[in-house]
């Protein structure tokens, strides 16, 4: 019964339901499936915003727990939890998938019974990653998403679609092997100190492992989540599989899938091996910054938008792991933050790249021009969106990066001082791909007779600018809920902590 | 009392099957209108010998002077046995994979394998272990050629050729060991740390029951045996046989604490583990595939072993969820097989536009045998490499999972051309009878084995305790 009653379970199980009652309606009938699976994902948003109107915002221990044992003889139980950064990020999944449903609805024609079973059960993993506080149960979720989205990609994808799901599919996988590996490596080395089997997050953080256990332990972990984020040299995945996925794939993967990745740094790899992670923060977080640096100059050099957007998030997922790595409380938070930010402000850009694609089945800048004149509404939601996207005060962008920037500031100057170029760049060829795209005279003919947004359109688009805008102006009552989760974050960071064993993150009902 | 009841309707399984054996064998040559009814018989005296399946209790009963030994894990592996048999013969009876007149050869030999494979993991003492394998071996020798046709009979000899200097190897190392340990019972074995000649029968038996469970340097024979015999065969092969040779292998790796027959195994597992993923990348035809899938996942078998009683554990979990993926995916080679070489992996393509279930069935024994969660298979190399990682094998853990995100590329393969690739050619498209009912039992045994697995896995906990 709990199963149902916790909202969090209730916001896994509701997709994954819906996912299985679509499978009874027959192919055909594509106006109930599309109806279906927006009611669907509308009604898990709904939950999602109960769970966000029920959670107490300065409570520093996780919250809607729910623990039931599941292979009582393994120490594994189906254990959630969440705490601020969990919440935001559940939040944004929960808001990116009606919207990722919207924009399908023209754009996929074959198989759509499929393709909403894949999105429907991809959120369910998606919720599961960030809701887990089990190891075991984290894994589940982490590694089961990749079977919805290798499908989303490989069957309706872009002409090398079969490519990119393929290496999509491979390197996640290879990157997490050895995070399963190390898994049971900890749960193995709390057995021999403790006696116990656990899978239980909270109860392993702060465990007794030798620095050097804690250093190939966390290089393990980091691999994992380094391919997810991705960090450079990790990266070459992305591009391919941004740019043939589906717009909702694409949406989704930028929005929800990379921040994974982060999210595993901040929920696992640094409070799990705190001295690891004091070894190889300033690598990540340098490795951070050449992403962004590199990732910006190769998009620069795009000709396809779709492309352009893949290589910018590249760069800010670099400037995010840069706040991650600094353990310094405004970077961290400005780092969560800017998760949100990437998510609604990318998402919306891929949302963009997929109208224009839609409708002249094209994404080479080169083909289009003067669009300000065909489709104006078209020009001013992309033009929001862009100054969102490279960090224009008073929108949502420019908070994120400006704390994680003046937070990292005061522990890798040189890295932030580098990190400000890449971010320069992103103004340079965000600017120079919008002016080419939307101002100058309307050099091709096809271009004439774009249609403006319809309603379909602006219906999933003004949610998102809405909080472009929001967050902008207004980023205290997401920050002050993250800041509690921040503050336990980099407390488990400290390699020696003051006090022993800090775990503000456990409270049993 | 009680026990010898149990005792006695245990035992009624195998002796139900030499008798349904000569059964299927002899009446039709009397009762005309048996011919061409065999499976049918067959799968009944299945069907009653399940009935006979008693929860075991706790206790250890040793008969035949302690040949044979009826604990809860022989039971435990005698309802696996029964359950594969079942499902081969279903297979069997809705797509014969025999000339017409050896009809009834071909269940008797079928039956006459399982009994061997019943006796083999309930023997107690090695010799009786032996002359099981050679009862489990003989008919399928004959089985993969029954179709008297080039592939099988090559198939057949091939198998019969390396399977023949694997009883070699075997019976040589139970005559050295004879030598030494009167006895020969696997509790006698376990006295003191063996000396050189003892290490070199101990050696001897190792390899030869390693050929059975198909570990790399001794799977020559797989993939030729698996692609040319019959598909039922070959799925019977890749889901109980390996389990035969796994359970004698573990019972003679648990005879050692440490010294060189573990570090043997540490190098069966990790060659294995590494050629035979290797291997199967580049294979072209589905059965050749599962041949070497089938390599690979005895490595991973070998792998639980160094979990000590927690890894047995997860054998026997392992051994089940394998069967069911590897007997899903022969079946629909079966369903779409147009000659006896079976499907080539291209020939599925575009099978999720022309038949979705059964491409989703497929995809779903790929991923469980990939081991991508939530399906079985995932559960079952997590527990495999659990128990290995805690008693402090990390090393060949991580090896075994690299090779497992290897093992990824080429079952996604198979769901690459099923789901990304337009069709090609005409697929038979008959409908699939008794063959569609297994895929589906098989697709819900992976979809849900994992996830619920706990009453699975009790039952092997308990059982792990007897060996």
């Amino acid at each position: 019964m709990e199963l149902i009653t916790n909202p969090l379970s209730l916001l896994i199980i509701l997709p994954a339901a819906a996912a299985l009652t679509l499978l009874t309606v027959p192919r055909e009938n594509s106006g109930v499936l599309k109806g279906f699976t927006l009611g669907a994902t509308l009604l898990t948003l709904l939950v999602a915003i109960k769970l966000y109107a029920g959670f107490s915002p300065a409570g520093t221990a996780m919250q809607f727990q729910l623990s039931l044992p599941w292979l009582p003889s393994y120490g594994i139980s189906y254990f959630l939890g969440i705490d601020g950064i969990s919440l935001l990020l559940i939040m944004l999944t929960a808001l990116l998938m009606p919207i990722s449903v919207l924009a399908s609805f023209s754009y996929i024609k074959d198989a759509q019974r499929g393709y909403y079973v894949c999105l429907l059960t991809l959120e369910s993993a998606m919720i599961g990653v960030f809701a887990a506080l089990d190891l075991f149960v984290f894994y589940l979720f982490w590694e089961g998403m990749l079977i919805p989205m290798y499908f989303l990609i490989g069957v309706w994808g872009g002409p090398k679609r079969i490519y990119a799901a393929l290496k999509f599919f491979i390197y996640t996988m290879a990157g997490s092997v050895l995070m399963l590996a190390g898994i049971l490596c900890v749960v193995a080395a709390n057995h021999a100190a403790t006696g116990a089997w656990t899978f239980s997050i909270p109860a392993l953080c702060g465990g007794a492992l030798t620095p050097e256990a804690q250093f190939w332990l966390f290089a393990a972990f980091a691999l994992a989540f380094a391919v997810k984020v991705p960090l450079f040299p990790f990266h070459t995945w992305l591009p391919d599989a941004h740019v043939e996925a589906p717009t909702a794939g694409s949406v989704l993967l930028a929005g929800v899938l990379l921040k994974m990745g982060v999210y595993g740094y901040l929920r696992l790899a640094v409070p799990l091996f705190p001295r690891g992670a004091a070894a190889f923060a300033p690598w990540l977080a340098g490795l951070g910054v050449i992403g962004v640096i590199y990732g910006s100059l190769v998009a620069w050099s795009q000709r396809d938008m779709k492309k352009m957007v893949a290589y910018s998030s590249v760069a800010h997922l670099g400037v995010i792991i840069l706040g991650v790595m600094s353990f310094e409380p405004a970077a961290v938070a400005g780092a969560v933050l800017q998760m949100v930010n990437h998510g609604l402000s990318t998402g919306a850009l891929f949302l963009l790249v997929g109208i224009l694609y839609e409708r002249r089945h094209t994404r080479l800048i080169d083909d289009y021009g003067g669009l300000a004149k065909v489709m104006p509404g078209f020009a001013v939601v992309f033009m929001i969106v862009m100054l969102s996207s490279i960090g224009l005060p008073g929108l949502n962008g420019f908070v994120g990066e400006a704390l994680i920037l003046f937070g990292s500031f005061r522990v890798y100057p040189w890295l932030a001082s580098a990190a400000v170029l890449g971010v320069i760049l992103s103004a340079v060829y965000m600017l120079g791909m919008y002016q080419a795209v939307i101002f100058g005279p309307l050099r091709h003919t096809e271009n004439k007779i774009l249609p403006d947004l319809n309603l379909r359109e602006w219906f999933y688009l003004v949610p998102l600018l809405i909080f472009i805008v929001l967050i902008g102006v207004w980023p205290n009552p997401f920050l002050r809920r993250v800041a509690p989760a921040v503050g336990s974050y980099i407390n488990l960071s400290q390699p020696y902590p003051a006090a022993p064993a800090v775990l503000p993150a456990v409270e049993r009902k | 009392m009680e026990h010898l009841n149990y005792a006695a309707s245990a035992l009624s399984m195998p002796l139900l099957l030499v008798m349904a054996a000569f059964a299927c064998l002899l009446l039709p040559l009397f009762i005309r209108p048996l011919r061409g009814a065999q499976g049918l018989m067959a799968l009944g005296a299945v069907l009653v010998a399940l009935t006979f399946f008693r929860l075991s209790p706790q206790v250890e009963i040793a008969i035949f002077s302690g040949a044979l030994l009826i604990n809860p894990a022989s039971s435990y592996l005698w309802a696996f046995a029964l359950g594969v048999l079942t499902l081969v013969l279903a297979l069997s009876i809705s797509k014969p994979p025999f000339p017409e007149e050896s009809g009834s050869e071909y269940y008797f030999l079928l039956f006459m394998s399982v009994l061997g494979l019943m006796v083999l993991v309930a023997a107690g003492d090695l010799f009786t272990a032996f002359i099981a394998l050679e009862l489990l071996s003989l008919p399928l020798y004959a089985l993969a050629g029954i179709r008297r046709t080039k592939p099988g009979l090559e198939a057949a000899y091939k198998y019969f050729m390396l399977g023949a200097l694997g009883s070699a190897f075997t019976v040589m190392g139970i005559a050295v060991l004879n030598s030494l340990y009167p006895a020969l019972t696997f509790t006698a074995l376990k006295a003191g740390a063996p000396g050189p000649l003892a290490l070199a029968g101990f050696l001897l038996v190792i390899s030869g029951f390693a050929f059975k469970t198909a570990l790399v340097p001794f799977h020559m024979w797989v993939p030729d045996a698996y692609e040319g015999a019959p598909t039922p065969v070959s799925a019977f092969m890749g889901a109980a046989v390996k389990a035969g040779g796994v359970v004698v292998l573990w019972r003679l790796f648990s005879l050692f604490d440490g010294g060189p027959v573990r570090e043997i195994f540490w190098w069966l597992a990790v060659i294995t583990a590494v050629l035979a993923n290797l291997a199967a990348l580049g294979q072209t035809g589905l059965k050749r595939l599962l041949a070497y899938s089938s390599v690979a996942h005895a490595g991973n078998l070998a792998v639980a072993f160094f979990g000590g009683r927690r890894g047995f554990e997860a054998v026997l979990y392992y051994l089940p969820v394998y069967a069911m993926a590897t007997i899903g995916a022969f079946s629909v080679a079966l369903a779409l097989e147009k000659d006896e070489k079976g499907p080539l992996i291209e020939d599925l393509a575009g099978l999720a536009k022309t038949r979705p279930w059964l491409a989703a069935a497929m995809a779903a024994f790929m991923f469980s045998l990939a081991g991508v969660p939530p399906l079985a298979g995932f559960f079952a190399k997590f527990y495999a490499f659990a128990g290995a990682v805690s008693a402090g094998y990390t090393g060949l853990v991580v090896i075994a999972v690299i090779m497992s995100a290897v093992s990824a590329y080429y079952y996604l393969k198979v769901t690459v051309v099923m789901f990304m690739k337009p069709p090609a050619g005409d697929q038979p498209s008959e409908p699939l009878g008794l063959i569609g009912i297994v895929i589906a039992l098989m697709a819900a045994g992976v979809l849900l084995a994992g996830v619920f697995s706990r009453p699975l896995l009790s039952i092997a906990a308990n059982a792990s305790h007897w060996f």
